[in-house]
């Protein structure tokens, strides 16, 4: 027999935003951040395992995160959460069949809010 | 217009057991033909090896679904001028998340199966279209509900084509037999066994493409949502005792 | 005792209807079919499930057997139509004067003809062009031309036949001046095999001739005659809306799911794997839908296609069936025997098309069976198996 199901040339696939709509790019940002907030997660146990080790091996740690990339890190994680948490919002509110005729405005709302909200945040981080 | 543009044009092959590979293809064609048109001369002219699946040319039949530049499209009415310019590339590919059968075509018939499982009309009511917005078009005649058309559902595979929970899960019911489940009304506890699933409705993750390639104003993105509506009202209803499953009006 | 072999070359509506009533007459049917199932005029169709009325004037038999077949089909493959009638309309003297011959033969071919009030007809169909003169109800419908050939497929297929699809007839097996069956080729691999039959139909429509001179018959001259069809982008109507008058150029407009299609001309080409859409018809195609809805001046135009027709040269003998279509033992017309030619007709008479055919195939290899094709309950289309036909 001939027929193959297609398996996606490579996982890319699921990523590829060329061709696509608003409503892709949603879902696509969504599985990005969920990856990278997961990952922080896992950082942020190591680190709360750093402060059960005791106060030298906190302090130390603590130190080490103060440097300006580990800093960027934590707004991209800032920005991950509002993106994932509001167009998960989105998300709820279309699952109960709620605004899905304007699911791409809602959207776009949303990532205005993102963006405020972001750079507030940044402007208050930096200003430390 | 007697314009012709040249155009390079390159089709996923496979014959057989083989590993997919692209041909390449010089053609001088009408930026006011379709996609379609230019398949058929290639495989009029140039290599009539070369499978693809087509029948009404007119959007009826959604037989020529084919991925245009790694878009899915239909074919018969999308035309050359819109994907490309003079002096441009095609790329051809078949559909996603369906057996490939050669070259160009996919088998629909696991789609039409699952259709028939979820009871989708293939012809209703012309006011039964509900759940939607329904854009009205020229001005309906009396509202007569003796009027019958077929469905908009073509049956044609973009959806799946696009989906990526299909991508991921064969098993997934997909957004063309959950629209058609919400199309055929009344959702009774054969259907429900479909849809109310982890593969059925649930599955579902908000990417809406499905709704945006679709040609033939299904939005199965939209019904999917509906449904999850309908759905959770009618578990709720049954928790308390208030309804029992819906019986289907034979 | 072993089934008689049959295998038809073409799966299109003539070739899917006839492995449908054999099948039903216990003959062991394949298909073999170059491409999909419906992709050549098939499947292009205009969509209209006739009833007749625009053959009721000149050509009595093919009118009464349309509506036979039409009372047929809406009874057996339901799931494929829209039946919501078809008016005919008279938009000046010369189509009033028609209407009354047109009436009349209607009548006397047993169609059901109604005159209705025109302020009726304009609110039934208010896209109508107000300045219709008269108005005609008749049992018009429209039918989805790939589901309707499937419907009849899966039919077959439920019933033992098989089909292969992407595959190509290369050549006619001969020996002792009888074809055994048929070399073919299999598109989806580039394989190549040989079917044996007791009979070979040819229902390859337009390319009839191409195949029947592979037996050595060249006496079959197909012409084929395509016509442009328009579709447009909004239901304007939900009837089938048909100019009264003889039958010409762009005088129908079928309503199918939410376009309105407009056809046809007719025209002769030499080249049938590939005919292009010619702007200048189109055009016309557009002038003539807006005499009969004047709205569509503002539709968009989704599609324009072309369909050819296989229409048969005047100068093939060969004794004919019935005048819808042509019908040739080639035994007869050349003393080759275990092939038949099948050609011609419309779609609305697909079922009886078959039957013939079947008749002559039975007649031929000296079976008895009769048809069941007219009572015989059709399956859905969605029970076509590609798995089987996909080989």
């Amino acid at each position: 027999m001939n027929r193959i199901f297609q398996k996606p040339d490579n996982a890319i696939q699921w990523f590829d935003p060329r061709g696509r709509q608003l409503g892709y790019l949603a879902f696509i940002l969504n599985r990005i951040t969920g990856m990278g907030l997961a990952l922080y997660l896992l950082l942020h146990l190591i680190m709360l395992g750093k402060l059960a080790q005791g106060p030298q091996a906190y302090n130390s740690f603590i130190e080490t995160v103060h440097h300006p990339v580990f800093l960027f890190g934590e707004l991209l994680v800032i920005f991950a959460a509002l993106i994932h948490g509001l167009n998960g919002f989105r998300i709820i509110l279309n699952s109960f069949g709620i605004g899905v005729e304007k699911h791409k405005p809602l959207f776009t709302v949303l990532m205005i809010v993102t963006l405020l909200c972001g750079i507030y945040f940044a402007v208050r981080m930096i200003a430390r | 217009m007697s314009q012709k543009w040249s155009l390079n044009i390159e089709v996923q092959r496979q014959k057989g057991q083989e590993q997919p590979h692209f041909d390449r293809f010089d053609l001088e064609i009408s930026p006011d033909a379709t996609v379609l048109d230019a398949v058929e001369m290639i495989w009029a002219f140039k290599d009539c090896s070369l499978c693809f699946g087509h029948a009404c040319h007119h959007s009826t039949c959604g037989a020529c679904g084919m991925r245009v530049n790694g878009v899915e499209k239909l074919t018969c009415i999308t035309l050359i001028g819109d994907v490309t310019q003079n002096g441009g590339t095609i790329r051809l590919q078949p559909l996603r998340n369906l057996p490939v059968v050669s070259d160009l075509v996919v088998d629909l018939t696991p789609l039409y199966h699952r259709m028939a499982q979820v009871k989708h009309p293939s012809v209703h009511p012309i006011e039964e279209n509900k759940g939607v917005a329904n854009q009205q078009t020229a001005q309906q005649g009396e509202s007569d509900n003796s009027y019958t058309r077929l469905a908009d559902c073509i049956e044609c595979g973009l959806c799946i084509s696009v989906c990526p929970a299909a991508m991921t899960s064969p098993a997934y019911v997909g957004p063309a037999a959950l629209a058609g489940a919400h199309l055929a009304g009344v959702i009774d506890q054969q259907i429900c066994a479909i849809v109310d699933t982890k593969n059925g409705v649930w599955r579902c993750h908000s990417a809406y493409e499905c709704s945006e390639v679709c040609p033939s104003h299904v939005q199965p993105a939209h019904r999917i949502m509906q449904m999850r509506r309908q759905l959770l009202s009618q578990r709720i209803r049954r928790f308390f005792g208030l309804q029992t499953f819906h019986q289907r009006k034979q | 005792m072993d089934k008689p072999k049959a295998v038809i070359i073409g799966a299109g509506f003539t070739g899917c209807a006839t492995a449908h009533d054999l099948a039903l007459r216990g003959f062991d049917v394949t298909v073999v079919e170059r491409g999909p199932i419906a992709n050549g005029a098939s499947g292009r169709t205009h969509g209209l499930l006739h009833s007749g009325g625009r053959y009721a004037v000149d050509d009595q038999e093919a009118a009464i057997e349309c509506i036979e077949e039409n009372l047929l089909l809406r009874r057996l493959a339901a799931e494929c139509l829209e039946q919501n009638g078809g008016l005919f309309v008279a938009l000046n003297e010369s189509d009033l004067e028609y209407a009354h011959r047109w009436t009349q033969s209607c009548e006397r071919c047993n169609i059901p003809v109604e005159q209705v009030d025109i302020k009726q007809a304009l609110v039934w169909e208010p896209n109508l062009t107000p300045k219709i003169l008269a108005a005609y109800t008749i049992p018009d419908a429209t039918f989805d031309p790939l589901r309707l050939a499937l419907t009849f497929a899966a039919t077959a297929q439920a019933n033992g036949a098989r089909f292969r699809l992407f595959t190509e007839v290369e050549g006619l097996i001969e020996r002792n001046g009888k074809i055994q069956g048929v070399r073919c080729q299999d598109r989806t691999t580039g394989k190549s095999s040989e079917l044996y039959a007791d009979c070979v139909i040819n229902a390859s429509g337009a390319w009839a001739g191409k195949i029947a001179q592979m037996a050595g018959d060249t006496t079959i001259v197909v012409k084929p005659t395509p016509g442009v069809m328009v579709a447009y982008d909004q239901r304007l109507c939900n009837r089938v809306i048909n100019r009264l008058n003889e039958p010409g150029d762009g005088d129908i407009i079928v309503p199918q799911r939410r376009m309105v299609v407009i056809g046809t001309t007719s025209f002769e080409v030499d080249e049938v794997d590939y005919i292009p859409v010619f702007e200048d018809q189109v055009q016309m195609m557009r002038d003539c839908a807006i005499q009969l809805i004047p709205a569509v001046a503002a539709a968009r135009q989704r599609g324009a296609f072309m369909a050819a027709r296989p229409l048969i040269g005047s100068s093939t003998s060969g004794r004919s069936i019935a005048r819808t279509f042509k019908c040739f033992d080639h035994q007869e017309t050349h003393g080759i025997g275990g092939l038949v030619t099948i050609t011609g007709g419309k779609a609305t008479t697909l079922r009886a098309m078959a039957e013939k055919t079947a008749d002559t195939v039975c007649a031929k290899l000296g079976i008895t069976a009769s048809c069941q094709t007219r009572e015989y309950p059709l399956r859905s289309y969605r029970e076509f198996r590609g798995n089987d036909a996909y080989h």
